[in-house]
């Protein structure tokens, strides 16, 4: 009997035949929980739960959640911070922290500001703003992997040196960005009506291309949070880089004698993270057509960011993260903000709803996950 | 350089250096700040030779190992690889001359599974976009771990699942599986049971017969050291005061040389504390 129960557990898992029968706690559960232990075997299985339940809510409380204009303007709320915390997540597996990507947001697209400003064509400009976000990252690399600072401290005081950099440059006060504009024109349109030509003046909007791609558009970013989603995750599970990023952030002195270079795969990561950080601030100053040197409101992007990684399942310890989860936690982060704006929840009420959600969110995570770990097959 | 009070009193060493060594170290010294781990030590390596490097805890075993694998630097003297002067860069550097190493805390990453940290440092990927070529890793980590003959049911599992007895031979088969002609084991049988313990010393004894690779064993257990090795070097107070054949010494000599070199060291600090005493306090 014992024997019959192990066979249609064995195709599931990837032992070859000769590895020996793998224990079978799965076999002796009931059938219909397979589907939900699937889920929850995945390690974004609980926020995927978690996230389902706010969203099913919120569409049977408000009329208006399930409506595509509803999903347009949620995401903002939305694929900002899932780019951000593809970064975050890099550097939080390897058991740091990067918070100067708040700078790195209002710097970004500053310097693309004044690049393009002194004439340089914007595509140039956007990249040599991102490469400055990379040396920002580098330095960060430096202090923590080399110097040895703890990266908390160490991306605090780049955090304020570089916003405080953002307003004496940008006198704290906003800007319009020349490539972004909607520039409108008049065009005159010949018609046809009854056989008489007549003359009509019509406006017609333009966006350029350059910033359509680059935030304006409708999907934009979202297109591109998806795109650095996947390609994070890729990399994250399927390269060398993914690789020595968890073996360095499980067991440091471990992946050094084992030859992994320790202080490069640190530098190399808070670089991604800044050049997130930086990404991110381009393409919201473009959507905006204007960039507001808002240090508050960086610093509120900053954190949510983070919290969207750690809601996904990435440990504030390193060693184990999830690219994708931080993609369903930043959904969660941006359901929870429309959701409460949907709903007609008072501007003031909000911040404290958002609050209390994340830690009912977390407490409920923490407990579907100690489900998982015990369903987990041996 | 050294300070003569700290030498152990009788040091019985053979010749330092033969024909066919492939690794020879002479007057390596090596400090932490204050503390001095090794002074002046000399030691060689003979081809296909397994030389069991003993001495108590704090004598500087794992600090020469660690200069022998390039993971640090030492402070003073020379080391000389078939013949020519050797000096890793690094880890990686030592493993492409040809030495490899199991370190003490085996090196293992945890959230890794079994295969990948087999292949770590040594991934293979695909071309032309190099992903992890995971398939061909678990097919070798099986092959590897059928080869040294340790029984490991499911390789695609994190290696913070296993026993203390199979990380430990994992460690030991991510060194044997490197093509290193010289291998460095730091206490290889250190959390294992009996039977898992016999049968890495088999997997020495299967290596030293085939007589490709060197070894170097540190080890504790003074039989196993009879047993599995052809020569005995002791490291004491930073120095090597005991280098011999292990068909010419036994457990009670190595016990003997231990404990006298504590009685001694004891003595030395008990006038020490008294010449303390006796003197007046320094302003």
């Amino acid at each position: 009997m014992a024997q019959a129960a192990e066979n249609p557990a064995s195709p599931g898992t990837s032992t070859p035949p000769a590895g020996g029968p793998a224990p079978t706690r799965r076999a002796s559960l009931p059938h219909r929980n397979v589907l939900l232990e699937r889920v929850l075997s995945l390690r974004e299985g609980s926020i995927i739960i978690v996230t389902l339940i706010v969203a099913i809510y919120f569409a049977l409380d408000t009329s208006t959640f399930l409506t595509s204009s509803s999903f347009k303007t949620s995401l903002p709320f939305f694929a900002p911070y899932a780019i951000l915390a593809v970064g975050e997540v890099f550097v939080m597996i390897l058991g740091e922290i990067d918070l100067s990507i708040g700078a790195t947001y209002l710097l970004a697209p500053l310097i693309y500001y004044k690049l393009a400003e002194a004439g340089i064509p914007p595509v140039p400009s956007v990249l040599l703003a991102l490469l400055c976000c990379m040396v920002v990252g580098a330095v960060n690399g430096f202090f923590t992997a080399v110097v040895g600072i703890n990266s908390f401290v160490t991306t605090l005081g780049m955090l304020f040196t570089l916003e405080g950099l953002t307003l004496v440059i940008s006198h704290g006060q906003p800007v319009t960005l020349p490539d972004a504009q909607v520039t409108t024109s008049t065009v005159n349109v010949h018609k046809v009506i009854n056989g008489a030509h007549i003359t009509l003046t019509e406006t017609v909007n333009h966006v350029s291309t350059f910033a359509k791609v680059l935030g304006e558009g409708t999907y934009s970013e979202l297109i591109w949070a998806l795109v650095i989603v996947v390609v994070g995750q890729l990399v994250l599970t399927f390269t060398r880089w993914g690789l020595y990023t968890v073996a360095v952030g499980s067991n440091k002195l471990a992946a050094s004698e084992a030859g992994v270079r320790v202080r490069l795969v640190v530098i190399r990561n808070f670089i991604l993270c800044a050049a997130a950080g930086g990404f991110v601030g381009i393409l919201e100053a473009v959507r905006a057509s204007a960039l507001e040197p808002d240090v508050a409101g960086a610093n509120e992007l900053l954190l949510l960011a983070i919290a969207a990684a750690v809601i996904g399942g990435t440990l504030l310890a390193g060693g184990s993260g999830t690219v994708v989860g931080a993609l369903i936690g930043a959904l969660f982060l941006g359901i929870l903000k429309d959701g409460l704006i949907l709903k007609g929840v008072n501007a003031d009420y909000q911040l404290l709803y958002l609050g209390l959600a994340i830690i009912l969110a977390m407490t409920i995570n923490t407990y579907v996950q100690r489900v998982r770990r015990g369903s987990r097959i041996g | 350089m050294a300070d003569p009070r700290h030498v152990p009193a009788e040091t019985i060493v053979g010749p330092v250096s033969a024909p066919d060594d492939v690794l020879r170290v002479e007057h390596i010294a090596k400090r932490f700040g204050p503390v001095t781990a090794l002074r002046d030590v000399n030691l060689h390596l003979r081809k296909g030779e397994v030389l069991g490097l003993l001495g108590d805890n704090g004598a500087g075993k794992s600090t020469l190992i660690k200069i022998l694998c390039g993971f640090q630097k030492q402070d003073a003297g020379e080391m000389f690889l078939h013949g020519n002067p050797y000096q890793p860069k690094s880890v990686d550097d030592a493993r492409a001359q040809g030495i490899d190493t199991v370190y003490q805390d085996l090196a293992l990453i945890d959230e890794l599974s079994v295969y990948h940290n087999l292949a770590l440092r040594r991934e293979k990927v695909h071309h032309p976009i190099p992903f992890l070529a995971n398939r061909e890793m678990k097919r070798d980590a099986r092959r590897a771990l059928d080869e040294i003959g340790i029984n490991i049911p499911r390789i695609d599992i994190s290696v913070a699942r296993l026993s203390g007895g199979q990380r430990q031979a994992i460690a030991v088969a991510r060194t044997v599986n490197s093509d290193a002609d010289i291998i460095l084991l730091d206490e290889p049988l250190a959390a294992m049971g009996a039977k898992e313990g016999a049968q890495i010393l088999d997997l020495v004894a299967r290596l030293k017969a085939e007589g490709k690779v060197s070894i170097i064993m540190i080890l504790h257990n003074y039989v196993h050291v009879l047993e599995a090795c052809d020569r005995v070097s002791m490291i004491q107070d930073g120095v090597i005061a005991l280098d011999k054949p292990t068909a010419e010494t036994s457990v009670e000599e190595l016990t003997d040389i231990v404990v006298n070199e504590y009685r001694r060291a004891r003595e030395a600090t008990h006038k020490e504390e008294a010449a303390a005493e006796a003197a007046p306090p320094a302003s």
